[in-house]
């Protein structure tokens, strides 16, 4: 077990392509438990940083370790399977079944037969845990539309559901109410902080939008031009100067 | 009833098991129904990867060849028990299918196509060049198979039956890997392949695995094909076998296996009856084709819907 309760390290990462740096020199810590979250504007490095953690890419130098175990540059699944899963910026889902199947295939992920033979006949069960989900997202009534005739904000709670069905401990989310009206953001955050904390979950959240990241981060590391500039908590961030410049813009949140 | 014991497929098993009783029958017409028959299995093996997997290969008819060379080169040799020329099949067939589905998974998109493609055409070469297998003739004037000592597989009947068994062994196989967790996994892996990968999912591991079971059950049909022709040739793989495969499987409809094997048995008939009257049989078919696709791009089985029946379709 890592130090101090710290879930995911990740430590001196760089990542390039080609000539251009799109992160370097980034290190930051994430606790059991807390939800933390990864600021900046476009361009900043952040969805390069979860492709990373979440096996996408390689870091080109320094280490990620999730419960003190080196995943850097481990495949997205082996990654998966130790207990880190990711939802997309972009929806991705499996369009063309049903929202019932979307989750059932996610949830067997975990199941004792998974990558066995036996799986080539079996067929786990895993109703209770996807109707569990299906409850907790408002989507149980949805169970038999094809997921491709969601609406966009269903399809955003699907993305959700898919992850936490492969059962993780530590939960990577790419923007998750991107696209939502102001509205819907508002229930959708205070959603996902419930399920957290009632499954127990680390969150490790990416945003644009500052609402959100004020309303449930535990902390807060802001990313700028590839480069960690500022870590702490909401309120720190609020009223840090360097931060104020770079991504505010003006003094104001 | 259960996933591959329904009520439907008992029926349809029955009523084809009764076909050698037909009064008046011609004899030719088994045979036909034997071609047909297997046919429509190995479109039904190849729809478990274009129509659960979404993977087209252009390399069945290897897996094919390769299964009824391998028949043909035991019973050539004086071994004439089934039992032995299907095993011996599935090893050669086995093998070759481990070595492309590895190489052709390892990429893709249009590489599944390209590589099974290109490693298919080799064996071809391989076979119609190679003078021990006999060339461009192939080996020819097989003698009967042998269900067991003293028990031969001669005659039409007899043969028919054979198919059948197959067939049925054939459908239970695939039946129960799309409704399997393995199917499911299969299904994600059309729909969103790099999704299925951060759900943990090996990706090539299961495209490797459906190739091998869709292989083996096509090398299987090959390796039935000399027991009733007497012969095997390299005209058994070339590419157009393949395309042939392939039109079937979409004749029918994706991702419903019963769809394939009527889409098989739809073409067989149709080649047989058009073909002993025109030789540009292939023109024929082409138009057929095309209405399909235009005017039922769902299959047969799915124009059954359009036309107020029941839902057929077996979804994993």
């Amino acid at each position: 077990m890592a130090r101090d309760g710290v879930v995911l390290e990740v430590a001196a990462v760089s990542k390039s392509f080609g000539a251009l740096a799109a992160l370097t020199d980034v290190s930051l810590a994430v606790r059991e438990g807390e939800v933390f979250s990864v600021i900046g504007p476009n361009g900043a490095g952040k969805s390069t940083l979860f492709n990373v953690v979440s096996g996408l890419h390689a870091p080109s130098r320094g280490r990620v370790s999730f419960r003190g175990r080196e995943i850097g540059g481990l495949a997205p699944e082996a990654i998966n399977r130790l207990g880190v899963a990711k939802t997309f910026q972009i929806t991705n889902v499996f369009p063309e079944i049903s929202v019932g199947e979307n989750v059932r295939v996610a949830a067997q992920s975990r199941s004792a037969d998974s990558g066995r033979l036996a799986s080539l006949w079996r067929r786990p069960d895993v109703e209770v845990r996807v109707d569990e989900l299906l409850d907790a997202f408002g989507l149980a009534a949805r169970r038999d539309a094809l997921a491709e005739n969601l609406s966009h904000g269903e399809q955003r709670y699907l993305e959700i559901c898919l992850a936490l069905a492969t059962e993780p401990s530590l939960l990577l989310l790419d923007e998750p109410t991107a696209g939502m009206t102001p509205g819907e953001t508002k229930g959708a955050t205070q959603l996902i902080r419930h399920v957290a904390r009632a499954r127990g979950l680390t969150l490790l959240l990416i945003e644009h939008d500052m609402s959100v990241v004020m309303g449930i981060s535990d902390r807060i590391a802001v990313l700028h031009f590839g480069e960690k500039i500022a870590e702490g908590t909401p309120e720190a961030i609020r009223n840090d100067p360097k931060v104020i410049e770079a991504y505010l813009g003006g003094g104001e949140d | 009833m259960s996933r591959v014991l329904t009520w439907r497929a008992l029926l349809t098993l029955a009523a084809l098991a009764a076909l050698p009783a037909v009064p008046g029958l011609p004899r030719y017409y088994l045979l036909l129904a034997f071609d047909a028959l297997l046919f429509g299995a190995i479109a039904m093996s190849l729809d478990l990867l274009m129509g659960y997997t979404g993977l087209v290969s252009f390399g069945h008819a290897a897996f094919y060849g390769l299964g009824a060379y391998a028949t043909a080169i035991l019973m050539e040799r004086g071994v004439l028990s089934l039992w032995a020329c299907l095993g011996f099949s599935v090893l050669v067939v086995g093998a070759y299918a481990l070595v492309v589905s590895y190489f052709a998974t390892a990429r893709r998109g249009i590489y599944f196509a390209l590589l099974t493609l290109i490693f298919a055409e080799v064996v071809y070469t391989f076979f119609r060049y190679t003078q021990t297998f006999g060339g461009s003739d192939g080996i020819q004037g097989l003698p009967d198979a042998e269900l067991w000592r003293g028990v031969p597989i001669d005659t039409p009947e007899r043969k028919y039956y054979l198919v059948l068994a197959y067939l049925a062994l054939a459908y239970a196989t695939c039946r129960v890997v799309v409704t399997s967790h393995f199917g499911r996994v299969l299904v994600a892996i059309r729909e969103n392949e790099d999704r299925a990968r951060f759900l943990g999912y090996s990706v090539q591991r299961y495209k490797m695995a459906v190739c091998l079971i869709s292989a083996l059950l096509t090398g299987l049909a090959g390796a039935i094909y000399p027991i009733r022709s007497a012969f095997a040739t390299p005209d058994l793989m070339v590419w157009t076998e393949s395309g042939e495969f392939i039109i079937s499987v979409m004749i029918g409809g994706l991702g419903t296996l019963v769809g394939p094997i009527i889409g098989g048995v739809f073409f067989t008939i149709l080649r047989d009856k058009v073909s002993s009257y025109v030789d540009w049989y292939f023109i024929v078919i082409g138009v057929v084709l095309i209405v399909i696709v235009l005017f039922m791009p769902k299959g047969l089985l799915g124009f059954r819907r359009l036309l107020g029946f029941k839902q057929w379709r077996a979804t994993a």
